[in-house]
């Protein structure tokens, strides 16, 4: 693919240059030199080698407050992931967080020789199946957790998402052979080692003959739903844990106890502005009879990015956007943060940690992802 | 003089005069001056009831003259007049005070001084109005036959329009043929149909109309008479003829700026118009493979500040033809905004940009500069939002010049006695709701003439022009105001210098019992007041302005 | 009516109204039938128009007045066309005229009715930023000048009390009872000149409209502007009554933009120019921001006017179309976010209120209209003209003409002219032409 042929495909040429997306930029905002607009027209006037030598082309979040708002019908964050992957080609890869660590290992996994202890944190607690219609994906983030001694509390989102489909009744298939969904590799413009993921996953879900996959990752969501069918063939429903539980809770298989707690709500960019799903999690966190939710001044489709993609060019700007979401979070009066994305708890939590010589935390605030609060808040179900 | 009993009907015009004005204060001052009988104030006098409170009033009141004090008589003065001809009252007894524009408008900041001078101005327009006297509209007949000058898409339509009501036409056309700007123009937008297609079958269809005199190689020599009954003059290739029309619409459009030193033109071999660009796409495309327009080349400049309106569309037009042609010719589009205002031109720009085409945005202060010696070989242009230079190779360079008006719209402006606007177009009555009227009643104007438009906008241009011209056609005759002058032959020494001085020609010299004197014809008389300060016997006095009128709102305001 | 030389008229904006005088003129009859209780249209919302910075109600009564006097113009107010049979040259139209419970034959205009009704009501005419009577004019000098009663607001129609206009009417044409009226008309030819609406920008939540008080409309600042309106033209900016004198203008706003309309709205890079220039005149000093993208003034004097709003009425022109409006909690300011193209910096302007320029859009009702005409509708809902080039009012039914707004968005001089046209056109159709 040319960068001609990115231009035709995003539609980069219907650009009115009107500054829109730069304006509402997270990272525009807090970085003067980062403008998306001065990319898209660093492409359209034959600045090629500028833009894939730029270490800040790797800097967009993908939080499609740009694809939203652009008037011109510009696929801005596509433009980015193919750029990105003209770039990768040529060996570039902007500043991978943490030495590169994490993208190693997810290359790793593509090579079907080295096995992975995929599954080694299921204990007896948890009740799957070997053959089921629904499927539960895990994603990586509990597994490096549980591999890598890498506390971040991933981990207990998939056990607390299991806890919480058991009591529905609901054994899941999870799969021991299950990979990394990729994208944070197609992201960063490794697209080779994507491909080699999706197939593999593709492959392994068929032969389950899984009928739905549920996530608790809206990054594996997103990719099975809109990156997946480029690449691979794979027919099952899709849904995200909370339009699961939204849509089961009313048949009174969910029962709460009371929890009093005041929290308020973090709309992750993949699960809100690129899945469309605003509802279903609000809905979920009402139900719990004593907990007041209490909205951020950004929500929806206006919720703020927590300032870190795909584990690359984390800087202090990332911790500036997260500081602020933080601090806005602490602003409502809620006692607690909560999250649908492992990716937001993450970073939120990073951003709260001291490390060494680095300044203490600026924010003290409790975070949770919703299916943590969900299980908490379990009474006694029938099904048990 | 005592006789006459005069009413007041003060405007509150909302806010506008109420807010600065005390106009209460101004009614209760009317009604201690002599001979007024009667004062009132509206909250908006031009409305429906204040309108009908006059006609009212006057009966009631058995008023003789009628004042209003208000906004500006340049809207309003018809709407009041017709009020008292409503109610029997002839419409020059009436007199139109103006205490908003020149008075709560310009005096804001000081509403107590502002209301003693609007309390001056009814003073004055109480004095002016006692000594006003009935005129009579003069009503003249209109010749049933329309002249259309300039045989363009403009003069055509309008022709054709006129001609399919019934009206004789007279088209003249000072080229050898018929069809003007559209017979060197490929395609038009938004369309992309050939000019051809437009200009041809319209040709026909007036060349054919048996309505329709079309005279090419004509030009216009000589316009005399007066409104309704011009007497013109053609001149064909040293031929004269003489037509008689009562009305005349103004179609001569515009020509195409040719940059002169500018970008290499008229230099370098590779630099061309848009209209150039125009008759070689006309010919078959070229195969440059590199095309770089600049746009707003000699518009929109200190010099020449206006925006030609349709350039943008012509050149993106022109760089869509170039690329459906060649896909791999590379064409981009030096702009300083793009006018692809509406409905159509903006969906035709995103179509360019589908097609390719790339558009950069230049600055005033940092204009493109060409590179190459005989011909351009590139052209550096600093992308103003970018904040970077580019260079973008270039075999020929397109530069997008503004419809300038034609140098000879002075002469048919002096014949016709018609005005310019400052940049020489033709200028029309009322910039928003006569745009294809001039001052002059029963001349109109349309198309490029009056300003750049595109086709489809110079054809309601001209068919609004025909539903003008069609009114006093059809009525069969032309309302003239009774503001004229006119001659006392006792005082009239015959010195003749009003017969020099009159805009309009409308004064002679006649012989009566041996006695040399003036002789205006009210109907062509424009009520200037030219004849009426010259005159050195003070034979001439200005019906509606007499000097007694205009010396006795002085002594009101003074004494 | 007679069926020889007429011809209906849709829409009694400045567009129809010229037709209309212009047909009536050359000796047509002309049905004119409008929808509102006054013809007037939009043109009468406004306080004054570009670039000769005209009051808007000056230039547009004395025209109001004519159409209503005209001996060969019949206006039908506060009428809806229900049916449209026929052919050119012989159509059949029933035209609806509602009820407005005032016996046309018996009002004087005196306005008394209106002074003494209790009852108040959010006045559509101002946006709702004022308020009305439930028996009212929408503005003062309206044609005809007969007042209406609003009968879904009037404690009479609601409840059976009240009848306040009808006691002290000395001309007793208060008359509760009068019943919608069917009207057939017969004309030769149509021209529709049914005007626009105004976009809504409450779905462009970015821009918190709705939200945030202080960021309103251009045609709320009209009437805000106007001295008929509901501040009596003073700037009163909504949260707290105060006199805004720093103000930014955001154009584009529901235009040239996909997930709105992506046409250009032709008109409002320069009523945003002439509104800034407004608020200096009421409020010397006031400095205006205009963000735009392309400054669209291709008009006559259109490029001196920008030139003078630059140079002597502070206002600065930003080349910009902002991300998103915050809000400033303790001023109640809104906050615009952009990225000035120019430089490259995104920053932040905060200013005392906001006013978004509005795109002109079809008139809400179009779709109907268009099927009760058998007319096609453009991919934006406008009038289509399928020939520009030859036959630029013609519609895609013969016999039906469009000019003025409802055609595509244009400013008063084109409305006129195009509306002129139409009538040079329906005198061609009714003079035997096709």
């Amino acid at each position: 693919m040319t960068l001609e042929d990115i231009i035709k495909e995003t539609k980069t040429y219907y650009c009115l240059e009107c500054g829109k997306c730069s304006s509402i930029c997270p990272i525009s905002r807090h970085n003067p030199s980062y403008s998306p607009r001065l990319m898209l027209e660093k492409a359209l006037n034959g600045f090629e080698g500028d833009l894939i030598n730029d270490q800040e082309l790797f800097s967009c979040l993908s939080c499609y407050n740009c694809l939203l708002r652009c008037p011109a019908d510009v696929d801005y964050p596509l433009f980015m992931q193919k750029v990105r992957a003209l770039a990768s080609a040529q060996g570039k890869y902007g500043v991978p967080a943490h030495s590169g660590t994490l993208q190693s290992l997810m290359r790793l996994m593509s090579n079907p020789a080295i096995e992975q202890r995929r599954l080694e944190w299921l204990s007896d607690e948890y009740r799957i199946s070997e053959k089921a219609d629904i499927l539960f994906f895990v994603g990586c983030a509990p597994y490096f957790e549980s591999v890598l001694d890498f506390k971040t509390g991933a981990l207990d989102i998939a056990k607390d998402s299991l806890k919480i489909l058991n009591a529905l009744g609901i054994e899941p298939m999870v799969l021991a052979d299950e990979k990394c969904c990729g994208h944070d590799l197609l992201w960063t413009g490794d697209v080779k080692t994507f491909r080699k993921l999706a197939e593999h996953n593709a492959r392994i879900i068929k032969e389950s003959g899984a009928k739905k996959i549920i996530f608790s990752c809206p990054e594996g969501y997103r990719t099975f739903k809109f990156d997946y069918p480029h690449y691979v063939d794979l027919d099952c429903e899709l849904q995200h844990i909370t339009e699961f539980l939204a849509e089961n809770m009313g048949k009174g298989k969910l029962n709460f106890k009371e929890a009093k707690k005041k929290v308020t709500y973090q709309d992750p960019c993949r699960l809100g502005r690129h899945l469309g799903v605003y509802e279903q999690p609000r809905k979920l966190i009402e139900a719990i009879p004593g907990i007041e939710l209490t909205e951020m001044e950004h929500i929806r489709d206006e919720s703020i990015c927590c300032g870190t993609s795909a584990w690359t060019n984390c800087d202090a700007y990332s911790k500036q956007i997260r500081t602020e979401r933080l601090l806005e979070a602490k602003a409502t009066g809620a006692e607690m943060l909560i999250t649908a994305c492992p990716k937001c708890q993450i970073h939120f939590k990073c951003a709260m940690v001291s490390k060494g010589e680095e300044r203490g935390p600026d924010v003290e605030m409790d975070v949770m992802d919703i299916v943590n609060l969900v299980a908490s808040a379990l009474g006694d179900n029938g099904s048990e | 003089m005592s006789d006459v009993r005069i009413g007041v009907f003060i405007c509150h015009c909302g806010k506008n005069i109420a807010g600065v004005i005390n106009v209460p204060e101004v009614t209760e001052y009317a009604k201690t001056l002599p001979n007024v009988v009667y004062a009132e104030h509206n909250l908006f006098t031009c409305s429906a009831d204040g309108l009908s409170s006059i006609t009212r009033k006057i009966g009631e009141y058995k008023l003789s003259r009628v004042i209003v004090a208000a906004c500006t008589p340049r809207t309003h003065e018809p709407l009041f007049r017709t009020a008292c001809e409503a109610a029997g009252l002839n419409k020059y007894l009436f007199e139109f005070v103006n205490i908003r524009d020149q008075c709560s408008w310009v005096h804001m900041q000081e509403p107590e001084k502002a209301t003693g001078k609007a309390k001056d101005l009814v003073r004055m327009g109480i004095a002016k109005a006692r000594l006003l006297e009935p005129l009579e509209d003069v009503e003249i007949g209109v010749t049933p036959a329309c002249l259309v000058i300039g045989g363009g898409v403009a003069g055509m339509s309008a022709a054709l329009n006129l001609a399919n009501q019934g009206f004789e036409i007279y088209l003249v056309e000072r080229d050898k043929e018929l069809g003007g700007l559209l017979l060197n123009l490929n395609r038009l937008f938004t369309s992309d149909s050939k000019a051809e297609e437009v200009i041809v079958p319209l040709t026909e269809k007036v060349k054919n109309h048996q309505n329709i005199k079309v005279h090419t190689s004509t030009e216009v020599k000589g316009v005399a008479g007066f409104i309704g009954n011009f007497d013109v003059t053609l001149d064909q290739k040293g031929e004269e003829k003489k037509i008689k029309v009562g009305t005349i619409i103004v179609a001569t459009g515009a020509e195409v700026l040719k940059p002169v030193d500018q970008y290499g033109y008229g230099d370098k071999s590779n630099v061309i118009t848009q209209l150039e660009l125009e008759e070689r796409l006309n010919n078959g495309v070229g195969d440059e493979q590199n095309i770089v327009m600049i746009n707003c080349v000699g518009a929109r400049i200190p010099e020449r500040q206006y925006c030609s309106r349709i350039c943008c569309m012509v050149a993106i037009k022109n760089a869509v033809l170039i690329k459906e042609n060649d896909p791999r010719a590379k064409v981009w589009v030096l702009h300083r905004d793009l006018m692809t205002y509406g409905t159509e031109f903006e969906k035709y720009y995103q179509k360019a940009m589908e097609k390719g085409v790339r558009f950069i945005r230049y600055s005033l202060d940092k204009l493109p500069e060409i590179v190459g010696n005989n011909k351009v070989k590139a052209v550096k242009v600093y992308h103003q939002l970018m904040g970077k230079e580019i260079v973008l190779p270039c075999d020929m360079l397109v530069l997008t010049t503004p419809l300038i008006p034609h140098e000879d719209n002075q002469d048919i402006s002096r014949m016709l006695r018609v005005s310019l606007g400052e940049h020489g177009f033709f200028l029309e009555a009322h910039l928003k709701l006569q745009p294809v009227e001039f001052a002059t009643d029963s001349i109109y104007v349309c198309g490029c003439a009056r300003w750049p438009a595109s086709v489809p906008e110079t054809i309601s241009q001209a068919y609004a022009a025909s539903a003008k011209a069609a009114i006093p056609l059809r009525r069969g005759y032309i309302r003239s105001e009774g503001i004229t002058a006119s001659v006392d032959e006792d005082k009239c020494s015959g010195c003749g210098i009003c017969v020099l001085l009159c805009p309009y020609n409308a004064i002679e010299s006649q012989s009566k019992d041996g006695k040399k004197l003036a002789h205006i014809t009210t109907a062509q008389c424009k009520g200037c007041g030219t004849c009426g300060a010259a005159c050195p016997s003070g034979a001439i006095s200005m019906n509606h302005f007499r000097d007694e009128e205009i010396l006795a709102q002085v002594e009101a305001l003074v004494i | 009516m007679a069926v020889n030389n007429s011809v209906l008229i849709i829409g009694g904006g400045i567009a129809g109204i010229q037709s209309a005088i212009d047909l009536a003129n050359m000796g047509f009859q002309v049905c004119l039938v409008e929808k509102s209780p006054s013809i007037g249209g939009r043109m009468a919302q406004l306080d004054k128009t570009f670039p000769t910075n005209d009051c808007a109600m000056c230039i547009l009564a004395p025209k109001m007045i004519e159409a209503g006097r005209h001996a060969n113009i019949k206006l039908l107010t506060y009428s809806e066309v229900l049916a449209v049979d026929g052919e050119v040259g012989n159509f059949k139209v029933s035209i609806k005229k509602k009820a407005r419970s005032v016996d046309e034959k018996k009002c004087t205009g005196c306005g008394v009715c209106v002074e003494k009704c209790p009852w108040k009501v959010n006045n559509e005419f101002d946006l709702n930023l004022g308020q009305r009577k439930a028996i009212y004019f929408a503005f003062p000098q309206t044609v005809p000048k007969l007042p209406v009663i609003d009968r879904e607001h009037c404690a009479y129609f609601l409840k059976g009390k009240c009848r306040a206009c009808e006691k002290f009417c000395e001309a007793g044409a208060i008359k509760y009872d009068q019943e919608d009226e069917i009207i057939e008309v017969e004309a030769k030819a149509i021209i529709v000149a049914a005007g626009f609406d105004l976009y809504d920008p409450t779905p462009l939540r970015e821009y918190g409209y709705g939200r945030i008080q202080n960021v309103i409309t251009a045609m709320e600042y009209e009437r805000l502007s106007s001295a008929s309106g509901p501040t009596a033209g003073e700037l009163k900016r909504p949260s707290d009554g105060k006199i805004a004198s720093d103000i930014a203008f955001i154009q584009c706003v529901g235009s040239r933009d996909v997930r709105s309309n992506r046409y250009c709205s032709s008109v409002c890079c320069m009523y945003g120019t002439k509104e800034a220039i407004l608020a200096y005149e009421h409020q010397p000093g006031t400095k205006s921001t205009i963000f735009y993208i392309d400054l669209r003034a291709v008009g006559k004097r259109f490029q001196e006017y920008i030139q003078r709003a630059k140079d002597e009425y502070n206002v600065t022109y930003i080349r910009s179309r902002p991300g998103n409006i915050e809000l400033n909690h303790h001023t109640q300011n809104p906050i615009i976010w952009y990225e000035d193209t120019t430089t490259g910096e995104t920053k932040s302007l905060e200013v005392e209120l906001v006013i978004l320029c509005q795109a002109l859009i079809p008139p809400r009702d179009i779709q109907e209209m268009a099927s009760i005409l058998s007319i096609e509708l453009d991919e934006y809902g406008f009038v289509k003209t399928p020939d520009g080039l030859s036959h630029p009012v013609d519609t895609t039914r013969v016999g039906i003409l469009a000019c003025g707004c409802v055609h595509s968005p244009k400013d008063i001089p084109d409305s006129v002219v195009q509306a002129s046209a139409a009538a040079a056109r329906a005198a061609e159709i009714l003079s035997g032409g096709t």
